[in-house]
């Protein structure tokens, strides 16, 4: 089957599946209180989105903050922590586990001691996103080729030569990865945070509607983010690709 | 022992210097690591605190249920794509769009689907976990070498005994690194689902002790919690050493 072909076939399974929804809907199989019909979210979608569009600004730029010290502060631990090896010895078990606890359990915390405002949602974005980039980033530079190193070194470069010729182009790969997935993250903190303890912002909103019963803004609301989150990874990924191609 | 010592050091550090920041701050936000275990011992009996034992036991049940449900359909689905090459090509670029959804937008449309109760939680785990092992599963067939297949099945293996003994083990440790993520996201819906919304579980008991500014106890609850899900993880983590092993 050529692209023209599954790109049909992915169009038509999603045709199928509003339509299964709508004969759902119309059947009383789904109650439309819960599950409001495919065509009542399409009209929801122009008010939702007039309500929605400043709240998802307020949001996108807390997960920018989020992101920006997120992607700071793992790529440079990232690098540290791959490049030395008593840090990485020392310092591995504690970050995993770091990774590992759901960081749900911090975010109480995090709104008793910030508040409700913007600085708990960034932080959270932050704390969401830090340790993927870190660990990719790590991973990353253990991985470097030693031989490339001692290649370049034994032919006399410097060593600022050595990290900018050899090592940046070697790790750039993870640390694109590690962005990609952290971007991500990011939102899902501060959305989360908005949830938890927002007073603005679009996961506020979001649980605000479905605690008010509104589906069909909910469900607007919820396709509005989804659609915009796709977007941006699927723009960094093909920026990634160009990139990957540069090199 | 050399980096023992260092590891052993970093904790204390860490320890310390919290307990040295915490301790001239209002206690109402800022916990001391000193209370801490004191706070532990008092935990079971906290008059404030609906009792323990039953929300604990719920939340395991809601993993145990989410995880299940997330392990059938994730293997489902994942076999179908990944055996069905056509199937595969039409549907995969669709996961990996909603892959890239943050998942907690899901959630206020499950808890207004499901309501305030267990089913929206095992849901939104079912929606986390399921994407690991289902990528999982797919990156383990493509491992599988296809001429393996082929020289098996030109000598008359059947496909059962084809999967059995050539794709199982060439696809074993992806897949089950995937199972183990699973199972962490798993955790992680139900927690989340928990501490949004709901009237039980380990999550809600968290939630009702920061509603009511009990630090402590929120703080007591926050690292047990913690602790159980590395202990859930590490376990994860020992199987799938020993399934690597018996992969080879």
């Amino acid at each position: 089957m050529g692209r023209l072909g599954v790109l049909a076939c992915q169009a038509a399974s999603l045709a199928a599946v509003v339509l299964a929804w709508h004969v759902a809907v119309r059947t009383g199989l789904a109650d439309p209180l819960f599950v409001p019909a495919p065509a009542t979210v399409a009209t929801a979608l122009w008010t939702t989105a007039r309500e929605a569009l400043p709240r998802l600004g307020d949001t996108l730029l807390k997960t920018l903050a989020g992101y920006a010290l997120a992607v700071g502060l793992g790529v440079a631990g990232g690098l540290v922590l791959g490049s030395r090896r008593l840090v990485h010895a020392v310092a591995m078990p504690y970050v995993v586990a770091a990774y590992g606890v759901p960081k749900i359990l911090v975010l109480p915390w995090i709104a008793l001691t910030l508040g409700l405002g913007t600085s708990t949602a960034v932080l959270t974005g932050t704390l969401f996103a830090v340790f993927p980039i870190l660990l990719m980033v790590a991973a990353g530079v253990r991985d470097v080729d030693p031989t490339l190193v001692t290649a370049a070194v034994s032919m006399g470069a410097t060593r600022g030569q050595v990290s900018r010729k050899v090592l940046l182009p070697a790790v750039l790969p993870s640390v694109l990865a590690g962005m990609r997935v952290g971007i991500v993250f990011a939102m899902l903190g501060v959305l989360l945070a908005e949830m938890f303890a927002g007073t603005r912002g679009m996961g506020f909103l979001m649980q605000r509607m479905a605690m008010a019963f509104k589906a069909s803004e909910l469900f607007a609301a919820t396709l509005i983010v989804s659609i915009l989150s796709i977007v941006v990874v699927l723009s960094l990924e093909h920026l990634n690709q160009r990139l990957s191609r540069w090199r | 022992m050399k980096i023992l010592a260092w590891r052993l050091g970093i904790l204390v550090a860490i320890l310390a210097v919290w307990e040295a920041v915490a301790a001239p701050l209002n206690p109402l936000f800022y916990v001391r690591p000193s209370v801490l275990p004191g706070a532990l011992l008092g935990m079971w009996r906290v008059p404030d605190l609906p009792p323990l034992g039953e929300h604990v036991w719920l939340t395991l049940q809601e993993i145990a249920g989410a995880y299940v449900l997330a392990v059938a359909a994730g293997l489902w689905l994942g076999f179908l794509l990944g055996l069905r090459r056509t199937v595969g090509r039409i549907y995969e670029p669709l996961l990996a769009a909603l892959y890239a959804v943050p998942s907690v937008v899901w959630y206020p449309s499950l808890m207004l689907f499901f309501g305030l109760g267990s089913a929206s939680k095992i849901a939104f785990g079912v929606a986390l976990g399921f994407f690991p092992i289902v990528l999982s599963v797919l990156a383990g067939i493509r491992q599988v070498p296809a001429t393996l297949v082929t020289v098996a099945q030109s000598m008359g293996a059947r496909p059962f005994t084809v999967f059995r003994k050539v794709m199982l083990p060439a696809m074993a440790s992806t897949m089950v690194g995937g199972l183990r993520a699973g199972l962490a996201l798993s955790v992680v819906g139900v927690l989340v689902g928990e501490i949004l919304g709901s009237r039980a579980g380990i999550g809600y008991v968290i939630n009702y002790a920061y509603g009511l500014m009990m630090t402590r106890e929120y703080a007591v609850l926050a690292v047990i919690a913690a602790a159980a899900v590395l202990a859930i993880d590490t376990a994860g983590a020992l199987v799938e050493a020993r399934v690597k092993r018996w992969a080879g």
